[in-house]
């Protein structure tokens, strides 16, 4: 076994001096100016080689459902080519556990907030039910380091935001949706402010905003790297004061129809003690986030343990449409030693605040503040082709991420103050972030695409809204850092006010799981022969000699 | 897991496996594991005890034992590593009250957090909370001024609070310190912090109707035009 | 300017504020600055009277810690002594001082306890080693300051203005621990002759308040507080100088509950004794404490009548 010095192997330490050698000179250009952007119409051409969203062989055309003949990866595939949980003869559908105006799949950034407009707008708290996989509030939302995006700044216009959103999302992301958030997020960070959420502020108030990939004005409003956390904390409490009804760990295995052709409610399933509850509602949001957990190419994650794509699942069943589900977002750094922090996000506000990526030989390969599907391309391309990568004792390949510039550029104390999350999760590991460069990778991350809405939250099947990270088109191929964020606020709000709205005249008829038939028969059309089931709920890791050995009795 | 007590032997020489005991019960597993993996490795599938596994929401807190050590120490399994002879468990659920309020007819007062949660005046000043935080907050400090009613204190000295429970379980006077902690930020944040004069003026200002015509502009584009208009942005400095 | 080591407490920085205030500023006159302790805790108020509850003294003992590490740190120099104003707080950081100084092994117990403090965020490194000295800012106006340097400071002599002294229990009672006689204490009545006030004679000076009877048994202090004040007042007592907050509490606040009983007791300010130093010595009008908000009877027409304010 290798030394250990200050956190690192002996042999990962000499390439840690050949980036100190270079430091001063990569000092002297900061930003903008430290390596030249890759144009517009060649970053087609770095995506295509290096990004594994452009590996054909790890995707195929789906063979079932309303996205037919799309490409899909092949572990989304292989959840909508599956078969659904229940079938009509598990449930009985005559008893109803659980009957509410508003259903909200998912306790998410989204799904607080969809509960708290539903309020706002008028609905009853007793009205409104939230379905959650694990304990309220357990999502990718709370992991959320970097920030949320508003353009309030008099140096900033919501059209300068929109370019900056139409151009990381290749141009084809829908200008509705885009506009809508744009417009409605200075409102958003107001809503904060009487939450008391503690954004970092200037002394007279104003916001502290900091720029990120791809963006061409300082936006980003933070707390600190825990964002996502203190903003979470601040809507449970809401949502916890209001006194809504909450289920947790009861995630949705099955979503139920009417004979109408509405989408009436869910099936849930008590995972502690396996009974299951048929919810009637007038409007079901789905909430349910991301898909990490699929380990799409074997990638680690930034995902929290319940992020499987299961409202995809649900809602591809009942015949919502999917788009761009075949762009999947790599973030360019997520950790890549010590083994026991694998996948962990390392938030982009380090490269907004100066540390450059650099390779085993010292040097800068990229610029810093390329769009995420570019920086993660450019990564790659540095550790595999050109063979520029340091791997650690364990086989995993990465590159330094040179954080001392951090405090060399903004003060003694800057990492401490603005980072104490990752701060904290290197120094577990035995890593000072700002005496040492950090090991990172492109790790699985963000769900580009997913369920079509419009601006109401819609899907296509009446009944069925859906918001936040499921949903698909906001950011079209690629996201933005901070707009996941204000998509869930944004459209969490819609999601709220307009399942609410619709709950005041919807009528629904008899309740039904015939969408379950008819998916089991389009899939024994399709030829699809598997034991595959779907949606996931939660990954498996256990070890594998255990798995080949376990019986289940009860 | 060995098979034979030859591997047994190699694996003990390699230096490359821990022994651990997950309520009580002994395993061997990989060196370098974090005790969630460990767990995982050992054949336990999370419902409870396993949330963001990132170090961010709590939901794996753990306690344990070293063997031959009588100290009770804390941590989060999904971010501590495992040490040979590590005895321990997890807290699926810590019981506590949280006190129901509306946020907007509450002042930031010096007796507005002992008004909701009066027991915190039983604080001893032991600071066993403290020794229980996986995130080295200070508790008994925020805790304490929380009792003085110093408000801002208590959000600056609780700002990396996850909520894990560790504090409350283990506090003698049954105080739950994070979740006064969360009514002192969520006053300091609402009440004491000033209020960002730019983002009421820009809200005013896209209520008026001022950027409207832009932006349609903007959506009705063709692509080539919001292609240029996306090349000539400035980048701010 | 010496500089000895202070003890806030709770309640003077927030309901008691005045009395910190004019209390500091007065020091400083009197060339002591009083350094508060960069970290603190609540006194724990009541020290347990149970010989085997040690868990209750952790509070205070912390507090003597901290003074211990101020002179570490060179914050102070040689400076083994903690001032403080409260009454409450000056008796329980004495009592818990004496109790582990009376027998080695409960010092030892709570060291050991302690001892783990060190790993941990902001904890302090070393256990208490028994050499910090409790004083009261009574004892120190008294055997530091003199009562001598205290006339010299008067530039506004209290003239023609009435005063009674009121101590309540706890920084009279154990011997032990009492700064002064228990029945016949004079320290207050020194201070305020040096002051130039007319000290009227009040009988039940040292009788209890009430103390926390105040929470759930009001009447309990609505006749204590007649008592205390009925006989003052009868012998033409303008204002009571106090030296703790919940004696101050009681004796002002409760006047509202005692009229109710006793339509015959009129309105009388309280005032800490600090406070009327602070205008005897022509402070700024800051420092006085009267503007704050804390008094429920406001002592501000008494003063402007005789021409103090």
């Amino acid at each position: 076994m290798e030394k250990i010095v200050r956190g690192y192997p002996e042999s990962m330490r000499k390439s840690i001096e050949l980036v100190e050698k270079t430091r001063d000179e990569r000092l002297k250009h900061v930003m903008a100016e430290s390596y030249p952007l890759i144009p517009l119409d060649q970053r087609i051409d770095i995506l295509r080689k290096y990004h594994p969203d452009y590996r054909m062989e790890m995707k195929r055309p789906v063979k079932v459902g309303p996205n037919k003949g799309d490409l899909m990866p092949n572990e989304v595939a292989d959840l909508l080519e599956a078969h659904p949980l229940v079938s009509p003869k598990d449930v009985d559908l005559s008893k109803i556990d659980y009957d509410t105006d508003i259903l909200i799949i998912g306790s998410g950034g989204t799904g607080l907030a969809a509960a708290l407009w539903a309020y706002y707008s008028g609905a009853k708290p007793e009205d409104i039910l939230i379905a959650t996989k694990l304990r309220l509030g357990d999502a990718n939302s709370k992991m959320s380091q970097f920030g949320i995006q508003a353009a309030d700044r008099p140096e900033d216009t919501p059209m300068t935001h929109y370019l900056d959103i139409m151009g990381a999302g290749g141009f084809v992301n829908d200008r509705e949706m885009v506009k809508t958030m744009v417009m409605e997020a200075p409102m958003i960070i107001k809503w904060h402010e009487e939450l008391g959420v503690m954004y970092d502020r200037e002394p007279d108030g104003s916001m502290v905003e900091k720029i990120g990939g791809a963006l061409c004005r300082k936006r980003l409003h933070f707390c600190k790297d825990y964002t996502g956390l203190e903003i979470m904390r601040n809507l449970m409490d809401e949502v916890q004061n209001l006194k809504i009804p909450i289920l947790e760990f009861s995630p949705a295995v099955e979503l139920v129809t009417d004979d109408k052709g509405q989408v009436a409610g869910a099936v849930l399933w008590n995972m502690e003690t396996s009974e299951y509850h048929v919810v009637r509602a007038k409007s079901t949001v789905i909430t349910t986030g991301g898909f990490g957990r699929l380990h799409i190419q074997g990638f680690a994650t930034t995902n929290h343990y319940g992020a499987t794509c299961d409202g995809v699942v649900l809602a591809y069943r009942v015949g919502a449409k999917l788009r761009d589900m075949d762009s999947v977002q790599y973030h360019p750094t997520g950790a890549a030693y010590p083994e026991a922090i694998v996948g962990l996000l390392c938030t982009e506000k380090l490269r907004g605040m100066g540390a450059q990526p650099v390779n085993k030989n010292g040097e800068l390969f990229v610029n810093p503040l390329e769009p995420r599907d570019v920086e993660a391309a450019a990564i790659i391309r540095e550790c595999y082709e050109r063979n520029n990568g340091i791997i650690t004792p364990t086989g995993m390949r990465g590159v330094w991420l040179d954080t001392p510039m951090i405090e060399i550029i903004n003060g003694k104390g800057a990492i401490e103050n603005n980072f104490p999350a990752m701060f904290r999760q290197f120094g577990r590991q035995g890593i000072d972030m700002r005496v040492d460069p950090i090991l990172v990778f492109p790790t699985l991350h963000y769900q580009n695409g997913g369920v079509i809405i419009n601006i109401k939250t819609e899907t296509m099947v009446p009944g069925l809204f859906a918001a936040g990270e499921v949903t698909g088109g906001l950011h079209g191929r690629n996201r933005l850092a901070g707009n996941s964020w204000m998509e869930l606020q944004v459209f969490g709000r819609r999601a709220g006010i307009y399942a609410a709205e619709r709950a005041k005249k919807a009528t629904l008829g008899k309740l039904t799981l015939d969408h379950v038939v008819k998916y089991e028969r389009m899939l024994k059309e399709a030829g699809i022969k598997t034991d595959r089931k779907a949606p996931m709920i939660l990954p498996d890791y256990r070890g594998e000699k255990v798995i080949a050995h376990t019986l289940r009795i009860f | 897991m060995a098979e034979t007590k030859q591997e047994e032997k190699e694996e003990q020489k390699e230096g490359e496996t821990v022994r651990i005991y997950i309520m009580g019960r002994e395993y061997k597993v990989p060196a370098g594991l974090t005790i969630m993996k460990a767990m995982e490795y050992a054949g336990y599938r999370f419902i409870r005890g396993c949330g963001c596994r990132g170090g961010f929401c709590g939901a794996c807190a753990t306690v344990y034992r070293k063997k031959g050590d009588y100290k009770l120490r804390m941590d989060l399994a999904c971010q501590k590593v495992v040490e040979d002879g590590m005895y321990l468990v997890q807290l699926p659920f810590t019981p506590a009250e949280k006190a129901i309020y509306n946020l907007s007819e509450l002042q930031p007062t010096t007796n507005v957090l002992l008004e909701y949660y009066p027991e915190i005046a039983k604080c001893v000043s032991c600071n066993t909370c403290t020794k229980a935080c996986p995130q080295d907050l200070e508790v008994m400090d925020f805790v304490q001024a929380a009792i003085r009613g110093d408000i801002e204190q208590v959000a600056k000295l609780s700002f990396d609070c996850i909520m894990c429970g560790l504090c409350a379980m283990r506090c003698p006077a049954e105080i739950v310190p994070y979740n006064v902690a969360l009514l002192a930020r969520r006053l300091y944040g609402r009440n004491m912090l000033p209020r960002a004069k730019h983002v009421e003026e820009r809200i005013k200002e896209i209520e008026e109707g001022k950027f409207d015509k832009e932006i349609e502009r903007f959506v009705k584009m063709s692509l080539e035009e919001l292609k240029e208009e996306y090349r000539k942005r400035e980048i701010e400095e | 300017m010496m500089r000895i080591p202070y003890y806030p407490g709770c309640a003077v920085q927030t309901t008691a504020r005045n009395y910190a205030v004019s209390g500091i500023a007065v020091a400083k006159k009197l060339g002591i600055e009083l350094v508060e302790l960069p970290k603190w805790n609540c006194c724990g108020v009541f020290p347990s009277l149970a010989t085997d509850d040690l868990m209750r003294h952790l509070a205070p003992i912390r507090n003597l810690i901290h003074v211990q590490e101020m002179n570490e740190n060179g914050i102070v120099e040689n400076e083994y002594r903690v001032v403080t104003f409260c009454s409450m707080c000056y008796h329980t950081l004495k009592e818990a001082n004496m109790f582990l100084k009376a027998d080695e092994e409960r010092l030892e117990k709570i060291n050991t306890f302690l001892e783990r403090e060190k790993e941990y965020a902001g904890g302090i490194k070393e256990g208490y080693k028994g050499g910090v000295e409790v004083l009261d800012f009574l004892e120190v106006l008294r055997d530091i300051v003199g009562y001598e340097k205290i006339r010299e400071n008067v530039k506004k002599p209290l003239k023609g203005l009435k005063v009674a002294p009121y101590y309540g229990c706890l920084v009279l009672r154990p011997r032990e621990i009492g700064i002064d006689d228990p029945e016949s204490p004079t320290v207050m009545e020194k201070i305020l002759e040096a002051l130039g006030a007319e000290v009227v004679n009040n009988p039940n000076k040292s009788q209890c308040c009430g103390s926390y009877h105040t929470v759930d048994r009001k009447e309990i202090v609505a006749k204590l507080t007649y008592d205390n004040l009925i006989y003052p007042i009868r012998n033409g007592a303008e204002v009571i100088t106090t030296c703790c907050p919940l004696c101050t509490f009681n004796l002002d606040f409760r006047q509202k509950e005692a009229r109710k009983i006793h339509k015959d007791l009129k309105e009388i300010p309280i005032m800490y004794y600090t406070q009327l130093m602070a205008i005897a010595f022509g402070l700024e009008r800051e420092y006085y404490g009267v503007d704050l908000g804390l008094h429920y009877v406001d002592p501000k027409p008494l003063l402007k009548a005789k021409n103090l304010y």
